[in-house]
């Protein structure tokens, strides 16, 4: 294949963003208001063209070429490339989809807003950083769009900047990234270093062909530390519950489509590296189901409907590196794209609800009864409600399932752990929609003024719902498109028609008739339980406050402090250095000699008096006599 | 135009003379020197990448007593600098333009220029040293006469630095000379004809005096603390050329002298000197941390960029010496951009504290997109120029020691962590009471002609570095170990 047979929509994908956003920046300066215009137009024409090489993929023409060199020194060089392959680009039709639908939301929620065109632009450089991440064909052009994709992410979350809180958390996100991307930039080095290429494809015949490659387990473990920062997974997931500091549809995007996933599908990329290294695939397995559960109990203790929302995608993630740690790379994606689905309906609900009580967010407090009186956003939420809980007939029933059983297969404690997720999930999401939609218990503000918000915020997240309830039915095509990815074979680089044999199974599991059961009881319990505690007992969500159980869980069972303590430490340590060392020391101990001098040259000669020229006759003096010496 | 290199460099200091002859109008004949300039460079450029054979431009002028010769030669490492030096050079003008400042201080930023530019062509060690000396001179004024407060201070540490260094520098280069002369009877300070297996045990000697005189200039620690001074006390303009050309003096005389003459010595000296650069890159953004005055931080945070040059250049691999250099234009243009801001709300306000400020990026989005566009390249972020350079050095240093490549990485970490909340507290959070932002204007439309220069040269670099690389890979081709 050459540049001139690339399909014309992988083009548009980066070209309409690209002229979306100039069109924005340098045209419509003086005419902030109208900045969404061409970018919903360029969100038309991706999701399109997304679609049209889903449908390329789909009947089995991927490919995978070298565009240009980026670098070059010697024998060492950089090649960068498009590949659209069956994981590309089904992520891809999710990200354009569900990141156009909350375009459209944006253009009505962020509607007033002072900085609306600086918004907008980085919000759709937000969505391109994501698509060139999906089509990147080596590990250093994905680590651009990786990087790129924290960079919006910062920016959106401090959007609101005159708020302490928002530059706060967008510095936490950034920099909890940062470390991660330590692990990244590492693994990139060590890639290059070992095996010479960064291109994937080409990476995964050289480890398929059997050769010991004695730097792989590093590099491994490296790499599943950068997605654990980006897919905010234990040890380093701790900025994205504050990153809904950001305006909602922000965290919309960043939880569905743009940012979180971007660790999984580096993972997924990285997959054929990863799962020759014994005990890695196990690795990322035990933390994603120890996030994954961790962070459902904690998601079921929060007030705040974002951050609530918040720890749920924390806790989904992880049910997707569990899957992935199975071998099961198929069953992460799938879980990847029907939670694009649900959790951003999700978002854009309590978006809806944040937006009709007047307010930046909402919490359990200010809301309670709102079925009367937003009765679209009530039906969307609650169908993305049980698409969540793993609800049979809807989508996250079906995604939820292949993870359990595949964790059913292994047995044990992932296989415990995991029944716990699916019970927890469904408890603290039936908490948040009992609590918010039905009765209206005396401790919470009655929302007199609360409305249903205009079609503009309202239509797209029924979509988004609707689109969550039968994500189901994408199952046969995500199966299709994982095993086209990994077995129909880029065209285009000499000497690649090998089909691979990877390391674990591609295909989905069939339905499981055990752990279906087990994984709807697990839900019922867990749907059952929210009931018990806000509906027949209205009050128990106050009563339990203010005691050391709700520090234990506020504090992420004492994680923060650990966290707040290694940045204070970090700072402090800078401190010493800049002040103490530096100042002090080094620099101290240069003016001490210039004292010297001074007091030298005042014993010696009254007249040197730390003016320059003394000090130069003085070198020049001394000069001389070295070079006699020397030249002697 | 049988001399081109003379004339590249005389064109300048011609300048500078008519400069101090004008008066009031010198700014425009500094203008009009400095496109001459620019032009002269850009032509050579030009002339290299159309004739990719004529890699090497020479020109041998007179030979006096002790073999000193007049000696001058332009590979693309030499020419591409130069063309660094001119390109800053107008850039400086253009932002100095509004200033009020007597016909010396245009003349001195043409000498400099002047200076610099026989510093990057001088292949007669002893003219080399001449020039090298030269360019401290015009700074010190440029630092002394229109710094800030404390410039007086400042300019005399600067000067009594690196003037000590290169006392070091003269006194090897002398027993490199004189060692040569009595193996072969014949005195030269031809950079070509010399080698150093004449100095036999004293090598290593005259090898780390040579490393000294560099190393004051890079800067390297512990030899760094007039550079926090003389940055922060200079003005815009002069923290400008101090950083994109004055330091990388320092890594181009490794590059030109200390690497070829003394490979294996060089070679073998990698753990100390990579251990201090790599260091350098972590103790630079440690430093840059702990400050509270811009100018400093992002001086600080130069030392932190030019140990990433010479972790590169010292691996001695093709990626490490590319990326190397690269990063040395990269420094150049991104912490001239940072600098020029910083001095652009100095001249607003006579003010450059992180607590000064506040709420900026309201009240100049333009200022607020240019300082974050420049800070993300400062701190390597990908598709900008930073990461290209970075990236290659790092790859070269970690195929020789590995160490050396994990501490820089480190260091590529801990960048945001002093960029960001300094941008943050002057961009976005609310003005305190102290504050001098209602003082600040937006960027006029001068101002931003600049800056859209210098990010989008930034841009490219980021996204295509092709021929950045290509151009300087033949010239650092022969260091390959």
């Amino acid at each position: 294949m050459t540049p001139a047979q690339v399909p014309w929509a992988a083009w548009l994908l980066f070209a309409s963003p690209v002229t979306a956003i100039l069109l924005g920046f340098f045209v419509l300066r003086r005419k902030p208001e109208w900045t969404h215009l061409p970018i919903l137009a360029s969100c038309a024409i991706v999701t399109a063209s997304a679609f049209a090489l889903a449908a390329r993929v789909y009947t089995g023409h991927s490919f995978d070429l070298n565009l240009f060199r980026f670098a070059e020194a010697g024998t060492w060089a950089i090649d960068f490339g498009l590949r659209v392959d069956g994981p590309g680009v089904a992520v891809l039709a999710m990200v354009a989809f569900v990141g156009s639908l909350i375009h459209l939301y944006a253009a009505g929620y962020m509607k007033g807003d002072p900085a609306f065109g600086r918004f907008f632009l980085i919000f759709h450089l937000f969505f391109l950083a994501m698509i060139g991440l999906l089509t990147a064909n080596n590990f250093v052009q994905l680590y651009l769009f990786w990087e790129l994709v924290g960079v919006c992410s910062y920016l959106l979350v401090g959007h609101y900047h005159q708020k302490e809180s928002a530059r706060k958390a967008a510095l936490k996100a950034f920099m909890t990234n940062r470390v991660g991307d330590f692990g990244l930039l590492l693994a990139l080095l060590l890639i290059v270093l070992q095996f010479k290429i960064t291109h994937f494809h080409l990476l995964y015949l050289k480890v398929a062909s059997g050769a010991a490659f004695e730097l792989l387990p590093l590099i491994g473990l490296l790499l599943v530390w950068a997605a654990c920062a980006k897919s905010a997974q234990f040890p380093l997931y701790f900025w994205l519950p504050d990153a809904m500091e950001g305006p909602t549809p922000t965290s919309a995007l960043m939880h569905a489509a743009t940012m979180v996933t971007a660790g999984v599908f580096l993972l997924v990329r990285a997959w054929p590296l990863l799962a020759v290294v014994p005990g890695l695939p196990d690795l990322i397995a035990w933390i994603g189901a120890f996030t994954a559960l961790s962070a459902a109990i904690i998601a079921g203790t929060r007030k705040d409907l974002k951050r609530i929302l918040a720890y749920s995608t924390v806790s989904h993630l992880g049910l997707m590196m569990l899957a992935l740690g199975l071998g099961q790379v198929g069953v992460a994606l799938f879980h990847l794209i029907v939670h694009g689905f649900f959790k951003a309906a999700l978002f854009l609900c309590a978006g809806n609800i944040a937006h009709a009580l007047h307010q930046p967010t909402a919490n359990v407090d200010d809301v309670g009864g709102l079925q009367k009186s937003m009765r679209l956003t009530y039906l969307s939420f609650l169908l993305a409600a049980c698409s969540l809980a793993g609800l049979f007939p809807f989508g996250g029933f079906f995604s939820k399932d292949a993870v359990l059983d595949a964790a059913w297969h292994r047995g044990g404690g992932l296989a415990a752990m995991g029944m716990l997720v699916a019970a927890g999930s469904a408890f603290y999401i039936f908490r948040m929609l009992f609590l918010a939609f039905y009765g209206c218990r005396p401790e919470q503000k009655r929302a007199p003024h609360a409305h249903e918000a205009e079609p503009i915020l309202g239509v797209p997240v029924l979509f988004l719902a609707l689109g969550a309830a039968a994500a189901g039915l994408l199952k046969g095509p995500i199966e299709r498109f994982v095993t086209a990815g990994f077995r129909g074979l880029p065209s285009g680089l000499p000497g690649l028609e090998v089909v691979l044999n990877l390391p674990g199974e591609p295909l989905l599991p069939h339905l499981n008739m055990t752990v279906a059961l087990l994984g709807t009881l697990m839900a019922a319990l867990g749907a059952f339980a929210a009931w018990r505690l806000t509906m027949s007992d209205p009050g128990f969500d106050w009563r339990w406050r203010g005691g050391p159980v709700e520090a234990l869980f506020d504090s992420d069972f004492g994680y923060k402090k650990l966290v707040d303590g290694f940045a204070a430490a970090v700072s402090r340590s800078a401190g010493f250095v800049g002040r103490v060392l530096d100042k002090g020391g080094v620099d101290g101990l240069v003016e001490g000699t210039t004292g010297f001098v001074r007091a030298a040259g005042g014993a010696i000669a009254r007249s040197a008096q730390g003016r320059i020229n003394d000090y130069l006759w003085w070198m020049l003096a001394g000069t001389a006599i070295l070079v006699v010496r020397v030249l002697r | 135009m049988s001399h081109p290199l003379t004339i590249l460099w005389a064109a300048p200091l011609a300048g500078a003379a008519v400069c101090a002859f004008l008066g009031a109008r010198a700014r425009y004949a500094a203008l009009a020197f400095s496109a001459l300039f620019a032009g002269l460079a850009g032509a050579l450029v030009l002339t290299l990448l159309a004739n990719p054979a004529l890699s090497v431009v020479n020109e041998l002028g007179p030979v006096w007593a002790y073999g000193i010769s007049y000696r001058l030669s332009a590979d693309s490492l030499s020419i591409g600098l130069i063309a660094l030096t001119a390109f800053l050079n107008l850039i400086c003008v253009a932002a100095s333009w509004e200033l009020d400042v007597p016909a010396a201080y245009w003349a001195c930023f043409l000498a400099l220029a002047s200076a610099l530019t026989g510093v990057f062509l001088a292949r007669d060690l002893f003219l080399f040293y001449v020039f090298w000396e030269a360019t401290l001179v015009p700074m010190f004024f440029i630092i002394g006469l229109w710094g800030s407060s404390n410039r007086l201070h400042a300019a005399v540490k600067f000067f009594l630095f690196t003037f000590a260094g290169s006392v070091f520098m003269l006194l090897a280069l002398l027993a490199l000379v004189s060692a040569h002369h009595r193996a072969t009877g014949v005195w030269t300070w031809d950079l070509a004809a010399l080698d150093a297996s004449a100095l036999g045990a004293a090598a290593p000697l005259v090898f780390w005096g040579l490393v000294l005189g560099f190393a004051v200039k890079i800067p390297m620690i512990p030899l760094h603390t007039w550079l926090p001074d003389a940055h922060t006390e200079a003005p815009a303009a002069g923290s400008v050329m101090l950083a994109g050309v004055m330091l990388k003096m320092g890594v181009y005389g490794l590059l030109r002298i200390a690497l070829p003459l003394f490979p294996e010595l060089s070679f073998s000296a990698l753990p100390i000197l990579g251990g201090l650069a790599a260091f350098s890159t972590i103790y630079g953004a440690l430093c840059a941390m702990a400050q509270t005055d811009l100018k400093r931080m992002i001086a600080y945070s130069s030392i932190a960029h030019l140990g990433f040059c010479l972790l590169g250049v010292l691996s001695r691999t093709s990626q490490g010496l590319v990326g190397g250099t690269l990063q040395l234009v990269n420094h150049g243009l991104t912490t001239g951009a940072l600098f020029l801001m910083v001095g652009f709300l100095y001249e607003r306000t006579h003010k450059r504290g992180l607590s000064d400020f506040g709420d900026l990026a309201s009240r100049a989005p333009y200022l607020a997109f240019f300082f974050g566009f420049s800070t993300l390249a400062s701190i390597g972020l990908p598709g900008l120029n930073g990461f290209v350079g970075e990236f290659m050095a790092l790859s070269g240093a970690l195929s020789v020691l590995p160490i050396l490549a994990f501490a820089g990485v480190l260091g590529v970490t801990l960048a945001a962590a002093y960029a960001l909340p300094a941008f943050q507290a002057v961009f976005w959070a609310p003005a305190g009471p102290g504050s001098v932002s209602a003082q600040v204007a937006d960027l006029n439309l001068r101002e931003r002609a600049v800056l859209w220069t210098l990010t989008g040269l930034m841009l490219w670099i980021g996204l295509a570095p092709m021929p950045w690389l290509a151009f300087f890979e033949p010239a650092l081709r022969g260091l390959v170990r």
